[in-house]
């Protein structure tokens, strides 16, 4: 019965050590498979900027932002934003409600500027402030410059419903952006933002935005709908909607003060 | 020194008491108002610094201003030490110092939110704190939490809170990033005025943390004197001291001399915007410079007290010239009489003369006196904590101050006026013959 017993055990031993190489083998393979194809993280998020970037082309389209916030009347804010990135020029002029109509965001070389038409007066403002009363941030209407910005502090792959996702945790480079950690959620194929986290310095989750819709412009792939969601201040949401895309080239003056203070009277 | 012309004329206008009376009234309602409005604007700059010498905490500040590497200018005090000696150096004295940071914040609690500006002070050592603030709810001992925070009554009724409870506090650190913090009710206080509203107090140690700052860094130093009207030398003397110690300062002497529409501190921001440097560049700056826009209100209310003296001296002017013409007639046997005894042409004049500036006298007393009292009533009327004059009252009271030199210069403008008008009537009256004088028959 010893011997038996011994020889199963060794038989047994014989087939944990197999399935254990085999186990192993299978994950390295699967590692080495994974490896093949996971991207430089680096490279994948300039890819995800240049989805967005439309150097060389001027782009506008209108985006309707409907807020959400508990006990409130749902807000519905409607901008005209022009954007030049080669010159990383953007103007964001507000259409509804009409008590701001007029009200716009310029930025010139490393300064962003808000007009107001009631006292005709331009004020410092800044990317990392949010448009109007929505959850959505002056930034998000602009090109986006994770690869600049942010170094990639962890790569995983997960899902997003039923997309494979690569899962960038990303760190900020400098302490003088919007978010100090970001984890983005990238659709593996095609490359396409799905879900974006937005923590704070002290690392509490703060905003989380998913990107359920994309249009093809011209060849890049650019969110049709955003949805943002407080995650500080829950039941707070905004929903953004992009109409009217165009690449039509914008005249120079498009992105001036006068030109603001002309199409805000 | 005859002493006869004045008693006659002190006798003349008591003769006519009822008419006296109306002319004096008159003349004493017109400086009862220009005092009264001289009194309130007296007391009104005063009181407006000190109000938000309060919320501010202090009547001279020093703050900080630096870049950071990629250009970004920042408010930061890292190293007050030399600030200190300066201020001891100067030899002035401060009745308290208070070191504040700043950020403004968006408060949430179950899904209320509300957009604060939370001010960063030692709460636990905060003596100007205790003085100032009513609490209605909560206790001084919560405020040894070390993420405790002071709102107001209106803050509270919005969020609706109560000490004890935990709100979040979204906002961006110093070099603009997102962040977020808890603070503990410690104490709700009454709201002083829609600013007092406003201000809400933590825990500076944790306000730096949270914004970026370091442990013994801030943003603004205010100091807090025993009376405001030494905050210009004060901050002069603080200016000297620091520029003797070496340190950059923004230009506060040139500032003293712009006038319009914009203050010195405004100037000093603008200098600010135009300018770069290395290291921290400080300011020193008073409530005053801060403020001295509302002084151009108390130059209207004076300019304003000065036309309505004019227009209403020019009515009762006009008044007191036709009385006087009419009282010469009905004296005018007695001039006559006067003048065949012997009394001059002049004396006659200086009769009429001395009887109006009696009057004018007697009116410019009244009026102050009468003015006094109203002010003293309306000083007594308690205002409400909310209300939207709170910033211009003294402890919740309506407070006047006239200054001695401006009611002797009404004084002395009223009778100069009446003298004015009364010499046309006095002239005639003295140049009348005798003869004439006693054959005339009323």
């Amino acid at each position: 019965m010893q011997i038996i017993s011994t020889k199963k055990e060794g038989r047994h031993d014989r087939s944990i050590v197999l399935l254990l190489a085999l186990a192993l083998s299978t994950a390295l393979g699967v590692h080495s498979v994974s490896a093949q194809t996971r991207p430089e993280p680096k490279a994948l998020l300039q890819q995800v900027d240049s989805l967005s970037d439309f150097t060389g082309k001027d782009f506008s389209a209108v985006f309707t932002i409907v807020t959400q916030k508990p006990g409130e009347k749902d807000s519905v804010t409607q901008a005209r934003v022009f954007r030049r990135d080669m010159k990383k020029q953007f103007l964001i002029l507000i259409l509804l409600p009409e008590v701001n109509k007029g009200q716009g965001y310029l930025r010139e070389d490393d300064n962003v500027w808000f007009y107001d038409p009631t006292s005709r007066k331009f004020s410092h403002s800044s990317v990392k402030e949010n448009l109007q009363n929505t959850k959505a941030k002056n930034s998000d209407f602009t090109l986006s410059s994770f690869a600049e910005d942010y170094t990639v502090t962890g790569m995983n792959e997960g899902m997003v419903g039923k997309f494979p996702v690569w899962v960038l945790d990303l760190k900020a480079n400098t302490n003088e952006v919007a978010y100090d950690r970001v984890v983005l959620y990238i659709r593996k194929d095609p490359t396409m933002l799905l879900k974006r986290e937005d923590y704070s310095v002290n690392g509490r989750l703060m905003r989380t935005t998913a990107y359920p819709k994309y249009v093809e412009i011209e060849g890049k792939l650019l969110p049709s709908q955003i949805l943002i969601l407080d995650e500080i201040n829950k039941g707070e949401k905004s929903q953004i909607t992009m109409t009217e895309q165009s690449v039509t080239p914008l005249p120079d003056k498009v992105f001036t003060k006068a030109f603001l203070e002309q199409v805000s009277r | 020194m005859n002493t006869v012309l004045p008693r006659i004329a002190a006798r003349n206008l008591l003769r006519q008491k009822k008419r006296t009376v109306l002319l004096a009234g008159a003349i004493a309602f017109g400086i009862m108002i220009v005092t009264l409005i001289n009194g309130f604007a007296g007391s009104f700059i005063k009181n407006v610094s000190e109000n938000f010498a309060y919320l501010m905490g202090g009547h001279v500040f020093v703050s900080g201003s630096e870049y950071t590497a990629s250009g970004k200018r920042i408010s930061v005090i890292r190293d007050d030490s030399v600030i200190m000696q300066a201020l001891s150096d100067s030899g002035e004295k401060w009745s308290s110092l208070q070191k504040t940071s700043e950020t403004s914040a968006t408060l949430i609690f179950e899904s209320k939110s509300i957009r604060q500006n939370l001010t960063g002070v030692d709460l636990a050592h905060s003596a100007m704190l205790k003085e100032r603030l009513a609490l209605i709810k909560g206790s001084w001992d919560n405020l040894a939490w070390p993420n405790a925070i002071i709102i107001s009554q209106s803050v509270a009724k919005k969020l609706n809170v109560l000490p004890g409870d935990t709100v979040v506090a979204q906002f961006q650190t110093i070099t603009g990033q997102n962040n977020v913090g808890e603070f503990r009710v410690a104490a709700i206080t009454v709201d002083s005025s829609f600013v007092g509203a406003m201000m809400t107090y933590v825990q500076l140690d944790y306000l730096n943390s949270l914004i970026g700052l370091g442990k013994n860094e801030y943003m603004s130093l205010g100091i807090m004197l025993e009376k405001l009207d030494r905050s210009g030398a004060f901050a002069n003397s603080l200016y000297t001291s620091m520029k003797g110690m070496g340190l950059q300062l923004f230009d506060r002497s040139t500032k003293q001399q712009e006038s319009g529409s914009t203050t010195p501190f405004q100037s000093m921001i603008r200098e600010q915007n135009n300018e770069t440097w290395t290291g921290t560049k400080y300011r020193v700056y008073t409530i005053d410079d801060v403020l001295a826009q509302a002084k151009q209100i108390v130059v209207a209310l004076d300019t304003a007290s000065v036309a309505i003296l004019i227009v209403l001296f020019a009515i009762v002017m006009i008044g007191i010239s036709n009385t006087f013409r009419m009282a010469m007639y009905e004296r005018i046997r007695e001039i006559g009489t006067m003048r065949a005894v012997g009394v001059q042409r002049t004396e006659i004049r200086s009769m009429f003369l001395y009887e109006a500036l009696f009057l004018a006298l007697a009116g410019a007393v009244a009026g102050i006196i009468l003015a006094l009292i109203a002010m003293t009533i309306a000083s007594l009327i308690n205002f409400d904590a909310q209300s939207p004059v709170f910033l211009i009252l003294k402890a919740g009271h309506l407070s006047f101050y006239l200054p001695p030199l401006r009611a002797l210069g009404n004084i002395l403008i009223i009778a100069v006026l009446t003298l004015v008008a009364v010499y046309a009537p006095a002239n005639a009256a003295a140049k009348m013959p005798p003869a004439e004088a006693l054959r005339t028959v009323k």
